[in-house]
């Protein structure tokens, strides 16, 4: 059963291939406030991305949550589980 | 529609990528982006609210495009509307969808009796590729093709078809990746574009469209040897234009060539198939009805090809697809008895837009592996043979196809009749010298000028219908039941 950790440090090599980024540091509150890179356009990058490597489907209502890393790892979570 | 989802995320991931090749000029799917995102602030707004459908004057440029993308972000559906179609023929497409609203970017645009959306004229906005929420059930598109009565009838096509389609598609496809070349050779009006266009979005990939004023089959031969295309879905009309030229082509780079809207000749594929030598050959058949095609077979080099009376075998369904053939009561028959091939599954439309009557002829219910399934009589009369490849025989009624496009004789000799009332006359389609299909009109009269009557049918008709032969036969032969005989007077013609 994967763990909230497991899963933000998947998040993390996603994020720096979404953003072309060497190295990040993110948690729970991080959110597109905090990443430049971060906009309309590389959320949705991000969305096909995390579908990808977990093998799971979003829509557009569950995606609008994701307001920060804490709410993505949540709805992932409730996708596995 | 995962499809936005993977479009949008494109976007992204190959922003610098070229999206389109477009006359000449390249276009970066961050430059779609932002059109596409112009466009949907646009229709975003209340005032188109309650409009599900919206026309679109089928361009050739990155605007038209991005206006598909933005409808359906929106969770609306485009009604191509074909800018070198008469004005009536449109006229009636936009009074049977009630369209109220129309994206175009001609500069200046149609006027038509609709709200104009000049789509070059918007301005910037934020960048939202965002998709709206919206049910599988809900229109994609609405296609008006060839109807027997005079009227085009529309096809609407939902989301979870063109999803179906997509799913499909890329378990019978190559791989596609973001450095593949596609060819996008077809006319919005037209189905075959809808994968032309998705294939290489979906992807990453580059789409290479035809300008409107171009020979297409030589152009896009051009397009293929200067730009090194590696995927091309054409009608096999492209090849017998081509033919001549077999021997100076050469394009190694082509992965896969795909054919469909016609009969696939064996032998000019063989031919076609020294030309590409590094290429997957695939012959794929469907109706506009179950969205672009549904069933496919895979030519094979150095091999024997399922074949009838010369045209190439259309093989079996896709997925999530049914395949039946019936005899006239609807009766499923087995495996090498011939019928009329009928079609089933997760690509096929609810119903013909508006018209019970059309939707009670050509749908019907029976029972197929232990459920009840809906099929859509295709009107083309088949066999399967004992592994499951389908080989076309011909046709039940008087539809043809011209360039790939559907056309129903009786549309034509319809026109022709309301120009000369009391005339007997017959459309028929004969093979020109390329080997290619044109439409020749017989009058059961002595010879006439027909410069006027050509001149009515242009005001009423799209190109490709319009007769290329007028033939004077008096009288009509007749065969044993006393009905004009069409064979024979084909025969005479050619």
């Amino acid at each position: 059963m994967i763990t909230k950790e497991q899963i933000i440090l998947d998040l993390q090599e996603i994020f720096c291939e979404v953003f072309e980024l060497d190295t990040i540091a993110i948690d729970s509150n991080t959110s597109a406030l905090d990443i430049d890179e971060w906009d309309s356009l590389t959320h949705i990058h991000l969305v096909v991305s995390v579908e990808k490597k977990y093998n799971i489907r979003f829509n557009s209502a569950e995606i609008q949550t994701w307001e920060n890393v804490g709410k993505m790892v949540d709805s992932i979570l409730l996708k596995l589980s | 529609m995962d499809v936005l989802f993977e479009i949008s995320a494109n976007a992204s991931q190959y922003s610098d990528r070229n999206a389109f090749l477009i006359n000449q000029q390249a276009y970066t799917y961050a430059a779609f982006a932002q059109v596409i995102s112009n466009i949907r602030t646009e229709i975003a707004k209340p005032v188109y609210e309650q409009q599900q459908h919206i026309g679109l004057v089928a361009n050739d440029d990155l605007e038209t495009y991005a206006s598909i993308i933005a409808l359906w972000l929106e969770g609306k559906a485009y009604v191509p509307l074909s800018p070198e179609a008469p004005e009536d023929r449109n006229l009636n497409i936009i009074r049977q969808a009630s369209l109220q609203t129309i994206l175009d970017s001609s500069e200046p645009t149609f006027q038509f009796p609709c709200a104009m959306i000049a789509s070059r004229q918007l301005e910037q906005g934020n960048i939202d590729l965002l998709p709206k929420e919206v049910a599988a059930e809900a229109d994609a598109y609405i296609l008006f093709t060839s109807g027997t009565t005079g009227q085009p009838k529309g096809v609407p096509i939902s989301r979870g078809n063109v999803s179906s389609f997509m799913d499909a598609f890329w378990k019978i496809a190559l791989e596609i990746t973001e450095h593949d070349k596609v060819l996008q050779m077809f006319d919005l009006t037209f189905d075959l574009s809808v994968m032309s266009y998705l294939a290489p979005l979906c992807k990453g990939a580059c789409c290479f469209t035809i300008p409107k004023d171009k020979i297409k089959y030589s152009y896009i031969f051009e397009l293929m040897e200067d730009h090194q295309l590696t995927v091309a879905l054409m009608v096999p009309s492209v090849l017998h234009h081509l033919r001549p030229y077999f021997d100076e082509i050469n394009l190694p780079e082509m992965r896969y060539s795909l054919f469909c809207g016609e009969a696939l000749p064996l032998d000019i594929t063989e031919e076609w198939s020294r030309c590409l030598p590094n290429a997957t050959i695939q012959n794929v058949y469907g109706p506009t009805e179950d969205t672009i095609f549904c069933t496919y077979y895979t030519f094979e080099r150095n091999n024997s090809n399922k074949h009838l009376n010369g045209v190439l075998s259309i093989g079996k369904a896709m997925v999530n697809n049914i395949t039946v053939i019936i005899d006239e009561h609807n009766n499923i028959l087995d495996n090498g008895q011939e019928g009329q091939l009928c079609l089933g599954g997760a690509q096929l439309t609810a119903g013909y837009w508006r018209n019970d009557e059309k939707n009670r002829e050509s749908f019907f219910d029976a029972q197929y592996q232990g459920k009840t399934e809906r099929f859509y009589k295709t009107g083309d009369l088949c066999r399967s043979d004992s592994e499951g490849d389908i080989l076309y025989v011909g046709r039940v009624d008087f539809q043809v196809k011209i360039q790939g496009f559907r056309v129903e004789l009786t549309e034509i000799e319809f026109h022709a009749k309301q120009f000369f009332q009391k005339t007997n006359l017959v459309a028929l389609a004969v093979t020109d010298n390329s080997g290619n299909s044109e439409i020749a009109l017989a009058f059961e009269t002595s010879e006439f000028d027909t410069h006027e009557l050509l001149a009515y049918l242009k005001s009423k008709l799209p190109a490709y219908m319009l007769p290329k032969k007028f033939v004077f036969v008096q009288p009509f032969p007749l065969n044993v039941n006393g009905k004009t005989d069409r064979n024979k007077i084909s025969k005479l013609i050619s």
